[in-house]
């Protein structure tokens, strides 16, 4: 399921790992760690932009004001 | 005595004529233009409202005041008819708004003027809206076109987020009530929303009435959730939107400032994986080089050493050679042994003793004389 996928801390890693492996500190095992982790984040990403649609509940409450004032 | 004509005290007299009031006029509405306008001990209000002909006293409290109003503004006031025991005749305001395009703005005028010396328009007050927002309080009618314009954009632009009806009248009496109750649920709710949004189509300034009256302002302003407010007219803005942490022209523009567009991110998300590739690559590189590099040395190194071992064996070889016996007999020595063990001194030796004579090609046995 791609709806409880918390879209912001994902685009916030994805950028955390990208940063990461552009400044060229990781070694090679390292780096192709971050690159899947990555790859697989912005895959979650995409398909969650794709696929998720928005839900539209309608409140079950009385909008009647309670009284003047 | 036979009168049958009704004799009443004053105290009764008030009595019966207001329940037959009560009865006949349960509530009215006068349309009129305010008149003596004025409060006492900010909290009682009195005014008539007059017309070519006449004039008619009201009194109520300032809870029911839409916002500040003055003299020469036309009205609309509902109450109750009734007879005070010393006072005489007035109307009890139930609800009082302004009618008309010029008094309405007018009103609104006042109100603006009265709640920006208040602060409630500052910058400083707005804050951001989250982006994108997961769950978003929407207050709007269901039925209305902003809804499902709303609704649209949000759809093509963005998906996952949790969007609250809380379906309300936009227009009319009661509205302000309706968008007030909504927004007081939205805050009080144990699962808050991360955002609310008030939103409703353009409409002539009394269909926006609901927006610019003083308790919606101030509940707009006074909610804890940050508030986008659109509301769809031409040139002049709300007084709720004035007040919200953001505002938006129109519906679907809120939409707009609340949702990223969707297309938009997804290209960039292939440009991020680009990057990523380009990025390893580099990183995949990187280390190649320095493989090689770690094995060019290592190769040098291991040449080095084996040099010097071949240095040591041929240097030990060449000792050896000098060590070998057979050399020595090569040049003329011989090596002398009796039954297996070496001779080194002529006293080893008497008459008659058999010697094995080693020379360097071969060995001959020799008696002792």
């Amino acid at each position: 399921m791609t709806k409880n996928i918390d879209y912001k801390a994902l685009s916030a890693e994805l950028d955390d790992v990208l940063e990461k492996l552009q400044s060229g500190d990781l070694d090679v095992d390292e780096a192709v760690k971050a690159y899947e982790r990555s790859m697989e984040i912005s895959k979650q990403l995409e398909t969650y932009l794709q696929e998720a649609e928005n839900k539209v509940i309608k409140v079950k409450a009385s909008w009647e004001a309670k009284g003047k004032q | 005595m036979g009168s049958s004509e009704l004799v009443l005290s004053v105290t009764d007299f008030v009595a019966v004529f207001n329940q037959t009031l009560e009865y006949a006029y349960p509530a009215v509405t006068v349309v009129g233009e305010l008149a003596n306008f004025r409060i006492s001990k900010n909290r009682w209000v009195y005014f008539d409202l007059k017309d070519e002909n006449a004039s008619v006293k009201f009194f109520g409290t300032v809870y029911q005041l839409p916002g500040p109003l003055e003299d020469g503004l036309m009205v609309q006031v509902s109450g109750v008819p009734r007879l005070h025991p010393l006072y005489g005749f007035s109307i009890t305001v139930q609800n009082i708004q302004p009618v008309g395009e010029g008094s309405l703005k007018r009103a609104a005028a006042l109100l603006q003027t009265k709640l920006e010396a208040e602060g409630l328009f500052d910058d400083s007050r707005k804050r951001p809206v989250p982006y994108p927002p997961k769950r978003l309080g929407l207050i709007t009618s269901g039925e209305s076109a902003a809804y499902h314009d709303f609704v649209k954009i949000m759809q093509e632009r963005w998906g996952g987020v949790d969007i609250q009806l809380a379906d309300v009248q936009v227009q009319g009496e009661v509205a302000p009530g309706q968008v007030i109750a909504a927004l007081n649920y939205f805050n009080m709710h144990e699962e808050p929303v991360d955002a609310i949004v008030i939103t409703r189509g353009g409409g002539s300034a009394e269909d926006l009435a609901a927006f610019s009256t003083e308790q919606v302002t101030r509940a707009v302003a006074a909610s804890r959730i940050p508030t986008i407010v659109a509301i769809g007219h031409e040139v002049d803005l709300s007084l709720a939107e004035l007040a919200a942490d953001q505002r938006a022209s129109t519906p679907s523009n809120a939409a707009q400032l609340l949702v990223p567009d969707k297309q938009h991110v997804v290209k960039q998300l292939h440009a991020t994986r680009t990057s990523l590739g380009t990025a390893l690559q580099r990183s995949v590189s990187k280390g190649q080089t320095s493989v090689r590099m770690a094995a060019q040395s290592l190769s040098e190194a291991v040449k080095h050493y084996l040099a010097t071992l071949q240095r040591d064996l041929a240097l030990r070889q060449q000792i050896l050679a000098a060590l070998n016996p057979a050399m020595a007999l090569n040049r003329g020595y011989a090596i002398v042994l009796q039954n297996g063990k070496s001779v080194r001194s002529v006293k080893q030796l008497k008459t008659g003793d058999t010697i094995d004579i080693t020379l360097h090609d071969g060995t001959v046995r020799a008696e002792i004389t």
